[in-house]
């Protein structure tokens, strides 16, 4: 009897211990400590890190600056747009970057209105994304804008005529959209980056503690400064997500608005958002597996139970992503218009039809194949490599919609593949451009943000029912 | 007038700081003479304080409405300022305008909640502030106003409660 209680308090604890490797909620550390893990991630660098920084550098300067100055110079005669084709890889880039943005809100703000715990020490990782890939997207809508300098003609003020721009413009639309999503993101970010930063200021020397000091604005973390944070960051994960999916709705009105084959669909906003998500959660992942691997004590904080969690989201973003493709498919497919015929036969059958194949494999059928299992999904490397293959899978998608689809018109002598030159080198220098933000700023802000994980940390605790140990979350707020 | 003395107590735990204001109001501290520093969100009711005020939603909403004033002038006013008529075409329609008063709307609700927070916390603040760095490592400071003959009542009392320690505040720079 007393061997039989013994070896149940036993296996009781083995359960509990296990719980608390699994879980980083209940394996709590030190704030000292933890505080300690991100800034030494922060400082230390290896050569590694410089010779890749390095790289991506000479390629950002390559690839996007000089290239960009030489289609400022040639104008856009170098780059492969030309009729039938006007819009190509600049706008497949600019739907591509504005989509990986979008998991740093859903991520964010969704995940924190819905209470789901796993989000808290890759939020601030996810939040970069959307900040960085912002950049990218107005780089390439600039690239393709051409005359960049007189992009201030799309601000609403006057010209010398009195003449406003023409706000009944999906044009126009897009320009408040992606610029009060830049502008919230931003201040989304930087909110919950202030405690942060003044643990970051309380720990650095030199340089670096001015450069905290600055940026952490005094906080001290009174009882007043904690409560309009709070209040600010219950506002904005509420308001900042109809933003988000506004900002990829009006994206696909910029298509949906014309009277196209194939762009002329009343389900393009919310198929548009579930791409944008499918891609971002995608590009979070591959972030996740790469800081994990590379940034000093990263295991404590990001370990496999995140990979899990974010890998049933993947796989649920993937069905409803199939969901929308088929819904738009079979409409436009069995209306039976002659052009939309000529299209589909097109995208399948055309010159790249096996990249409406590609994707269709690597959107649906590879993340069906292997996120059901748990094992599978919560394996950094194999979320890493299945995060590539969406995000190349997503791109392939927004090919197919921007210049693929717009070669079929209703004036059969003008169809002509898209050739695309000068913007393949700067859509590689818009994507060293993202990573190189990323690695800089892996250097230079908490990547983790400590004070959500202590918090969490101290709302989870394991509890006995019966012989089964659980895990139990206080609502601390 | 007698000049008030400040005194700065750190407690490493939630349960003796909260226990600590309790016993601080019993001796006639007032809780406007209190403050709480930490370095996560503590909240009032964990301490047992009153509740913070805070200007963040009311200047929220007033950015709303802000921004939805600019919207509907975007959308409806600057048409008529340089009257161009195309055949067919409505020169104020709605639904377009709808997009445009929703993003300027919340454009402002979010740049005034950001704004908020800066001017409820006094952000940004660099002058010398009374404050200790190992708050940061997950301590709980007490910030405590008092005249000078309380001074040694207090710190004696903190300690008791299990103040790691207890000292005369100091402006210094952060």
């Amino acid at each position: 009897m007393a061997d039989h209680k013994k070896q149940n308090e036993h296996t009781h604890k083995s359960h509990e211990e296990h719980l608390r490797e699994e879980h980083l909620m209940l394996d709590p550390m030190p704030r000292g400590a933890m505080n300690e893990m991100v800034m030494e991630s922060m400082h230390t660098t290896s050569w590694k890190f410089w010779v890749v920084f390095g790289i991506l550098a000479v390629v950002v300067i390559y690839c996007l600056f000089f290239q960009w100055y030489l289609l400022i110079k040639g104008g856009q005669g170098l780059a492969g747009v030309m009729r039938p084709d006007y819009w190509g890889i600049f706008l497949v880039n600019t739907v591509f970057w504005i989509g990986i943005s979008h998991a740093g809100t859903f991520i964010s703000a969704i995940l924190r209105v819905f209470k789901a715990e796993f989000r808290r020490p890759f939020t601030r990782a996810a939040e970069l994304m959307t900040t960085f890939g912002l950049v990218q997207a107005g780089f390439s809508i600039f690239m393709h804008m051409g005359r960049v300098w007189l992009a201030y003609w799309m601000m609403p003020i006057p010209n010398q005529r009195g003449l406003w721009p023409n706000f009944h413009s999906p044009l126009s639309w897009d320009l408040l959209a992606i610029t009060t999503y830049l502008l919230s993101s931003t201040m989304y970010l930087f909110l919950p980056l202030i405690p942060d930063l003044a643990m970051a200021r309380d720990k650095s020397t030199g340089w670096r503690k001015t450069f905290y000091r600055i940026l952490a604005l005094g906080f001290r973390g009174t009882e007043g400064e904690w409560a309009h944070l709070r209040t600010a960051l219950n506002i904005f994960a509420f308001a900042i997500i109809p933003v988000m999916f506004s900002v990829h709705t009006i994206v696909s009105w910029d298509f949906a608005m014309a009277t196209r084959p194939g762009w002329s669909s009343t389900i393009f906003g919310p198929y548009f958002i579930v791409g944008a998500l499918h891609s971002g959660m995608g590009a979070v992942v591959m972030v996740l597996a790469v800081v994990r691997g590379t940034m000093k004590n990263m295991k404590y904080f990001i370990r496999p139970e995140h990979f899990e969690g974010i890998g049933k989201l993947m796989l649920i973003i993937s069905m409803t992503w199939a969901y929308f493709f088929f819904n738009d498919y079979f409409v436009q497919w069995y209306g039976g218009d002659k052009w939309t015929k000529e299209l589909l036969h097109w995208h399948e059958y055309g010159p790249l039809g096996w990249m409406w194949f590609a994707m269709l494999i690597v959107n649906v059928a590879i993340p069906w194949a292997t996120l059901w299992n748990k094992k599978w999904r919560s394996t950094p490397w194999l979320l890493f490599v299945v995060g590539l293959l969406i995000n190349v899978g997503m791109w392939f998608e927004r090919y197919i919609i921007v210049p693929v689809s717009a070669t079929i018109n209703r004036m059969p002598f003008t169809w002509r593949l898209y050739e695309p030159s000068i913007e393949v080198p700067m859509g590689i220098g818009t994507l060293a451009f993202f990573i190189l933000l990323y690695m800089a700023a892996s250097k230079l802000v908490p990547l983790i943000p400590v004070w959500e994980v202590q918090e969490g940390q101290m709302a989870h605790s394991v509890r006995k029912f019966g012989r089964e140990t659980v895990v139990t979350v206080s609502d601390l707020e | 007038m007698t000049e008030e003395k400040s005194i700065l107590a750190v407690f490493s735990d939630l349960a003796p700081a909260a226990d600590a204001i309790e016993q601080l109001r019993l001796l006639g501290i007032h809780d406007d003479c209190m403050n709480v520093i930490s370095g996560i969100p503590v909240t009032e009711a964990m301490l047992g304080r009153p509740s913070q005020w805070t200007n963040v939603p009311r200047l929220a909403m007033g950015g709303a409405g802000g921004g939805m004033l600019l919207g509907i002038f975007l959308a409806f006013i600057t048409p008529n300022m340089y009257t161009i008529s195309v055949g067919g075409q409505p020169f104020a329609p709605v639904p377009p305008a709808v997009v445009v008063i929703f993003e300027m709307t919340m454009l402002g609700m979010l740049l005034s909640t950001f704004l908020g927070v800066f001017l409820d916390s006094y952000f940004p603040s660099y002058r010398p502030m009374k404050y200790v760095p190992e708050i940061s490592d997950g301590k709980i400071a007490i910030l405590i106003e008092c005249p000078p003959p309380d001074e040694q009542k207090i710190t004696d009392l903190l300690k008791k409660l299990g103040a790691e320690s207890v000292k005369e505040a100091e402006a210094q720079h952060l």
